[in-house]
């Protein structure tokens, strides 16, 4: 399978996926692990070399978010550290990949690391954006025969202006039927320490997510981030809901057995 | 939660948001909007370019306020009109008040007016004996209900015709039925005496023309026609942003502004007024005054980062667009300005530390900033309020501290695993013995809502070690 | 007004005034792709109907100075009896002669409308094609003129219909209309309002009706 993609790679003159350094987030690492584990097996699978620096905790986003910029600056030089020679860098998780590229020169302005920063964040990638936009690659020869549904999340759409490329990823999954449920791209309503801070809230935009999925009929939710899918998780079991979600790295990475 | 402000936000969203009928009907009137909107935006050839030219007509009107305003109010002059500079509210109120008094006004007709509002000028008027009739259709609604506004756009949008009907039986005993061409022309009845009678009409204003020296007010109804033309002196209250360069600018902003406030390619009467009624003109007021309010504009001016949040135009957009506000209404806020610009607007207007929850109470989804016309980063100003916010020191201690707690805990890849280790084998412990959702779950602030997720047992970091060793 | 009346003038003024020293950034089109605006307006008088029509503006196209009396008269006699107020523009003068004088009429030189006008009158100073509207001033009538009645009528002819509302606000500006009169107002078809349930009805506070006769030629 890597033999006949290398092959393909080859004739096409295509440039090969370089060395991948893999940005799992804070709470993929602790809390959701198989979506690390499951990108890995993808990005190996399409022939990619991957390496895990392990002097990584988190990307800040939290303290930033919440507006401790002064807590989360120390975060951020401490992650050009750790990535500093990485070429390429892939992260299952498109708000995670907003806050290095997108907030991170507005973080450390004034800094001397602001233009280290800068040039970082070219070099960081949401994984759907990887595969489709660096790698080249549509078809991960994935399986997976099930009705699912995607998920917009807020970051991925609209800081990183990503609507095909989790879609194109889907299409080419063998068996797999994509519906588009009503308002995919409305807020879910996780919002990070809004969940908790403004509960019933949260809930409530979580409801109106949890309806639109019945409405598509799908029994899978999927998307680029895990913080929205635990949030929706959480409220599709409250309700007793028949969809679950997953990670669309998890997607990506069934194989047929 | 600190300021008694955040505290009855909070109360009131979380009474809002278990509100299922309310839930209901305001998603109905969003649906409404939203495909409106849609219609709407597909008249334009070119939307983005119509949001572009919006945001660089208000650039270059806000970012040299001074020379536009003095432009503006020159040619008012010329006109015969009256310019007023109002630093706060009180001096507004105050300079409408005696222009009532000197004149002997006893009744007063107002279009829909968001800074009247904001410089709660009905009261001051009605205290001295004054009727005031508000004749925009939802406005002239709420204040028979005694309420504020819900919604800066359509401030009866929450209640139904059922609702209304009773309403109008209630205060105005004049009322067949319940369908809504008989309770518009109930409420046209109502108020065709006051505008024939009104001494002083009193509109806002949603441009300020300044190489024209004119005031363009747009209504669907009609009723801020009538009160320029009948009464004898129009008083127009407007804050000081108000201002564009030229009125070929109304060209692209009249119908982007309708577009985005309901749908319409362009509203029904776009009205421009200037200085009284000329000789030989048949009608219209002896006496026209422009009162120009500050009231915390000119420091937002100074914050050259949220400056763009004077370029808005009061569409709405980002309030129906907002999935905060279709939960919890425009009454949570309890604001003069509801929803993301409300957010955004109300701490600079009326101070950081009691309204920094609006900030918060937001899940940065930026839907507001996709759909403004004039391109304000509406989310991003949630976040840097939030990040002034913490450097103000208004914070509540215990979330400093733990904050502090949690950059320690993050900057040693050694201690962030320790305490994601011992984090894991309590919830663990703590779920095998049934305790999730029950006040003594330690992730309760999450479970109160949803269900918690299942806590793997080793990371992924200890996972890759075991498969591929340390690097 | 002087210093003492607005004390705050100057103190506001000041305060705008260093705060504009430093520029606020300009966001960045996004992607420009040369498409104008809006739409190109094609056959100007076409578009003006078909907007009319969606806007709910009767539009009725008449050849001369005889057709458009008598199209008016035939909209009169569909009216309810009252007070018909009239613009006191020459060529109305010379049009009202021609009609009936079944109803008692009220010339604009003599004031404005009352609540006894069942109907008003009027010239325009521009149409526009690209939204259907009509652009009256203080010249034409007054400003009551256009909204107190519940039927409007709009004497036009068709050399005043020009495509957009870039070219109407240019031609008010230029020919000094904007600076003749204390008002002009755009109007784009009956009053209305969706504040109930968001449901659309017409005839709030101005005219349920608005019709517009377009005279070809200026004879």
């Amino acid at each position: 399978m890597v033999l006949a993609r290398l092959l393909l790679w080859v004739y096409n003159v295509e440039p090969m996926p370089p060395r991948v350094a893999l940005f799992i987030p804070c709470f993929v690492d602790q809390l959701g692990p198989q979506v690390g584990q499951d990108m890995v097996r993808v990005l190996r699978r399409i022939g990619c070399e991957v390496d895990f620096p392990q002097e990584q905790t988190c990307c800040g986003q939290p303290a930033f978010n919440t507006g401790y910029w002064a807590d989360a600056a120390p975060l951020a030089e401490h992650f050009l550290k750790v990535f500093t020679s990485a070429e390429v860098i892939v992260c299952p998780s498109g708000s995670c990949t907003t806050m290095v590229r997108n907030f991170y020169p507005e973080l450390l302005r004034g800094s001397p690391l602001r233009a280290e920063a800068a040039a970082l964040g070219q070099r960081v990638f949401e994984f759907s954006e990887f595969l489709v936009r660096v790698a080249n690659v549509k078809d991960v020869g994935a399986c997976f025969p099930h009705r699912v549904t995607y998920h917009d999340s807020c970051h991925t759409l609209r800081e990183l202006r990503l609507r095909e490329e989790p879609r194109e990823l889907l299409r080419h999954v063998r068996g797999l039927e994509l519906v588009e449920m009503p308002c995919s791209d409305e807020c879910c309503g996780f919002g990070g320490t809004f969940s908790t801070k403004y509960g019933m809230i949260s809930a409530a935009m979580g409801d109106g997510k949890a309806e639109n999925i019945e409405t598509s009929q799908a029994e899978f939710v999927t998307a680029t981030d895990s913080s929205c899918l635990m949030h929706i998780e959480g409220i599709l079991r409250r309700r007793k809901a028949r969809a679950r979600t997953i990670h669309l790295a998890s997607i990506l990475a069934q194989e047929a057995s | 939660m600190t300021t008694p402000a955040a505290q009855e936000f909070l109360r009131r969203a979380a009474e809002k948001s278990a509100d299922l009928t309310h839930r209901q009907i305001i998603r109905r009137g969003i649906e409404h909007y939203d495909a409106a909107f849609h219609r709407g935006q597909a008249r334009f050839l070119n939307w983005e370019a119509a949001r572009q030219q919006c945001h660089e007509i208000k650039w270059e009107g806000v970012n040299h306020l001074d020379r536009y305003l003095l432009e503006f109010e020159k040619r008012v002059k010329e006109r015969g009109g009256h310019v007023f500079w109002a630093a706060d509210a009180e001096e507004a109120r105050n300079y409408v008040a005696s222009l009532a008094a000197r004149h002997g006004v006893r009744r007063v007709v107002k279009s829909k007016s968001m800074v009247t509002e904001e410089i709660h000028l009905s009261p001051a008027l009605e205290k001295m004996g004054i009727e005031v009739f508000e004749t925009d259709l939802g406005e002239f609604i709420v204040q028979l209900r005694n309420e504020p506004p819900y919604h800066i756009v359509t401030p009866a949008m929450h209640l139904t015709r059922v609702q209304i009907a009773a309403l109008f039986r209630e205060k105005l005993g004049d009322v067949a039925g319940d369908d809504p061409p008989e309770l518009v022309a109930t409420a046209r009845r109502a108020l065709r005496r006051a505008f024939f009678s009104a001494e002083m009409g009193i509109t806002g204003a949603n441009f300020l023309v300044a190489d024209a020296g004119l005031i363009a007010i747009t209504t669907n109804e009609g009723n801020a026609r009538l009160c320029v033309s009948l009464p004898r002196i129009h008083v127009a209250v407007t804050g000081i942003e108000k201002v564009i360069p030229r009125l070929q600018d109304l060209a692209v902003l009249w119908p982007t502004l309708a577009t985005s406030g309901t749908g319409q390619a362009i509203t029904t009467y776009n009205t421009l007024v200037g200085g009284p009624r000329r000789p030989g003109e048949p009608d219209g007021p002896e006496e026209f005054h422009v009162v120009l309010l500050d009231n915390g504009r000119s420091e937002l001016l100074a914050d050259v980062e949220q400056r763009d949040v004077l370029y808005c135009i009061r569409c709405g957009a980002c309030l129906n667009a907002c999935p905060v506000f279709r939960n919890v209404g425009g009454h949570t806020y309890g604001t003069t300005y509801q929803g993301p610009i409300g957010s955004v607007l109300t701490p600079h207007l009326r101070g950081l530390a009691e309204f920094e929850h609006l900030s918060y109470a937001s899940s940065l989804c930026g839907a507001c900033t996709s759909v403004c016309p004039v391109k304000i980063e509406l989310h991003h100003h949630l976040l840097h309020t939030r990040r002034n916010a913490v450097r103000a020191g208004t914070r509540p201690f215990g979330e400093r501290l733990a904050f502090r707690a949690w950059r320690w805990a993050m900057l040693g890849a050694g201690r962030f695993e320790l305490f994601g280790r011992v984090a894991r084998a309590l919830l663990r412990a703590a779920y095998a013995l049934g305790l999730e959702g029950s006040v003594l779950d330690p992730m309760r602030p999450w479970t109160r809502n949803r269900a918690a997720p299942p806590i793997p047992r080793a990371s992924f970091r200890e996972l890759w070690r075991k498969a591929n060793g340390r690097n | 007004m002087g210093a003492t009346e607005n004390p705050s003038r100057e103190r506001i003024l000041e305060r705008i005034r260093a705060a504009v020293q430093s520029p606020a950034p300009r966001q960045p089109a996004a992607a420009p792709d040369g498409r104008a605006i809006f739409s190109p307006v094609g056959d100007a008088l076409e578009r003006f109907q078909s907007e009319c029509a969606a806007n709910l503006t009767e539009c009725l196209v008449t050849s001369d100075n005889t057709a458009s009396a008598a199209t008016i008269e035939g909209v009169l006699a569909s009216l309810p009896p009252g007070e018909l107020f009239v613009q006191d523009a020459p060529e109305l003068r010379r049009m009202a002669r021609a009609w009936q004088a079944g109803r008692g009429m009220r010339w604009s030189s003599e004031g404005g409308p009352g609540e006894a006008s069942q109907a008003t009158l009027t010239l325009a100073e521009v149409l526009v094609a690209a939204t259907g509207s009509i652009l009256v001033s203080a010249s034409c009538g007054g400003r009551g003129a256009s909204v107190v009645a519940p039927c409007h009528i709009v004497l036009a002819r068709l050399e005043q219909l020009v495509p957009d509302l870039e070219t109407a606000m240019a031609r008010v500006y230029e020919r000094g209309t904007a600076f003749r009169n204390s008002f002009m107002g755009l109007i784009t078809g009956s009053s209305r309002t969706a504040d109930i349930e968001k449901l659309l009805v017409i005839g709030a506070h101005g005219p349920r009706r608005l019709v517009v006769v377009v005279q070809r030629a200026d004879e």
